[in-house]
């Protein structure tokens, strides 16, 4: 089983149990983690955190010492999240509550829509995109969508924005 | 043994409407940094894509003037 995902906020290692999440940018190399528990916090290792080198028990003990929000943890059992001792500090309840409710979003990233100014749509990530009686299926990619209705590709972006007098206001 | 990339998951539908707009509905980022919208709409939205609309990057209805 792949106990690795990479997700759009660090990454997140489970053992099936709880989930152990990682911020790269808030260490401050304290090294709690690797002095407690180096059979699964190991820098010298990729992945650098092996979930199945120790006991759940022994995971959260060492995780809740990290001074900072850099590991994290959480029940994969959600209503267990639910009522957590404030001494689990590094809880994601008590230092990221948005990762209580991340399950779908580190699947995969949410689809990027983005309005360019005096330009086209351009959508990115995975999705479906219907038109012309057709369905197509993107997976982390992107297509760009006209939005001044003047591209000999409808619906897709030729271009031809910068010839319209197309006014992006 | 070799390893198969599972299929992810669609997150979000596109639907490109006929002499309409562009339907949008899901796990989405909008973004439009000249009207500073950066937002996770709840439910759908429509975009405009015929460029008369005057509440870009929304659809006004204005097309079918």
């Amino acid at each position: 089983m792949e106990s690795s995902i990479k997700s759009g906020r660090g990454r997140k290692y489970t053992n099936g149990e709880i989930t152990v999440y990682w911020k790269s940018e808030s260490c401050i190399h304290a090294s709690y983690c690797y002095r407690e528990l180096i059979e699964v916090f190991d820098p010298s290792r990729r992945p650098w955190v092996d979930m199945y080198g120790a006991t759940t028990a022994e995971i959260i003990r060492t995780v809740n010492m990290c001074p900072t929000d850099a590991l994290t943890w959480k029940w994969n059992d959600e209503e267990k999240n639910r009522d957590v001792d404030p001494s689990h500090t590094n809880h994601v309840n008590f230092r990221r509550p948005e990762l209580l409710k991340d399950e779908t979003e580190a699947q995969s990233e949410p689809v990027s829509v983005r309005v360019m100014p005096q330009g086209p749509l351009i959508i990115s990530g995975t999705f479906t995109l219907k038109y012309d009686n057709k369905i197509k299926e993107v997976e982390e990619s992107a297509v760009s969508l006209c939005r001044c209705g003047a591209s000999s590709r409808i619906p897709f972006c030729d271009g031809n924005h910068r010839k319209s007098d197309f006014k992006d206001d | 043994m070799e390893e198969k990339k599972a299929r992810l998951k669609p997150q979000a539908e596109i639907e490109v409407i006929p002499e309409g707009p562009i339907r949008i509905k899901g796990n989405i980022i909008l973004s439009d940094v000249r009207r500073d919208i950066f937002e996770s709409p709840e439910g759908e939205i429509y975009l405009c894509r015929c460029g008369r609309s005057k509440n870009k990057p929304y659809c006004d209805g204005s097309h079918e003037k």
